[in-house]
């Protein structure tokens, strides 16, 4: 039985879910943010 | 005040952990990249094949840095718990409940990858076997306790209640790790422990160095997340606006 679809599977997984874990919690502070400061500018407009 | 205190104390204060842990971040990533890109060269380049195993040896240079690891991070959630419960430190609650994510990112690893191991080697993806079933009841306590903290409004309770469920969750660590010894499992048992190593050096290095990079990312990734947290709880407050 030939072990390199299982090494590549376990090296590709683990690279989702490591990308994963690393890239959601940037994209979500980014978002949150970007929403904070047009919230911010729009109470700025209203005074 | 004596430096260190001084660092502990101000650790306590959200708008000094903001900005200490944004200088930080770049560095741990850093070392996370630096060590991985180490620990796979030599993992899969210059390690020789196991005379059991044969290649599929190199999922262990994922495998055991990842079950070390998911360990590692419920147990520091227990002591993270035990703080926020007892001083009452918000940093602490919020670095507590940022760490779940991640050990369940690193239980999925650690089992998916057991799992592809185990299919060349065992003849099976899974048995119920004390090791793995214990390690797959640790996933179900880190979603446990993401999920009892998502079930509240209000997050100090709900940090409350998530840090109860960790420092009772514990229990299954020793089970986890004695597993191997304790019942007759199909999972060997430690070959590295605190009297040594029965790994050889071309293998326990990169192995090694695998296992201190994924601190490294357990880091950057923790800080990451727990910065996103105090945003979205003191989005209101003075030190968030002042920060836009």
């Amino acid at each position: 039985m030939s072990h390199t679809p299982f090494i590549l599977a376990s090296y590709l997984i683990s690279a989702a879910v490591l990308l994963w874990a690393a890239l959601s919690p940037m994209f979500s502070q980014r978002a949150l943010l970007k929403q904070l400061k047009n919230r911010q500018a729009h109470m700025e407009k209203e005074q | 005040m004596n430096r260190f205190i001084l660092f502990f104390h101000n650790t306590g204060s959200p708008p000094w952990f903001y900005r200490f842990s944004g200088k930080l971040i770049p560095w741990l990533w850093l070392g996370f990249a630096v060590l991985t890109v180490i620990g796979l060269y030599m993992g899969l380049f210059l390690a020789p094949p196991d005379y059991q195993q044969g290649e599929s040896v190199r999922i262990m240079y994922l495998h055991v840095p990842a079950a070390w690891l998911s360990m590692m991070i419920f147990g520091l959630m227990a002591i993270m718990g035990f703080i926020a419960l007892v001083w009452r430190i918000r940093v602490m609650e919020v670095l507590m409940i940022s760490s779940a994510p991640i050990g369940a990112a690193f239980t999925v690893i650690a089992l998916i990858t057991g799992s592809l191991w185990g299919r060349p080697t065992w003849g099976t993806y899974w048995v119920w076997d004390a090791r793995l079933t214990s390690e797959l009841v640790l996933l179900f306590l880190y979603f446990g306790v993401i999920a009892l903290y998502n079930a509240y409004d209000e997050p100090r309770k709900a940090a409350r209640a998530a840090s109860l469920m960790a420092i009772v969750g514990v229990v299954n660590l020793p089970i986890i790790h004695y597993s191997v010894l304790w019942w007759n499992t199909l999972h060997q048992g430690s070959s590295i422990g605190t009297s040594g190593s029965g790994i050889h050096p071309s293998m326990l290095w990169p192995l090694l160095i695998m296992a201190i990079a994924s601190k490294f990312f357990y880091g950057a990734n923790l800080l990451s997340r727990a910065r996103l947290q105090l945003l979205k709880q003191d989005h209101r407050k003075r030190w968030v606006r002042e920060l836009l």
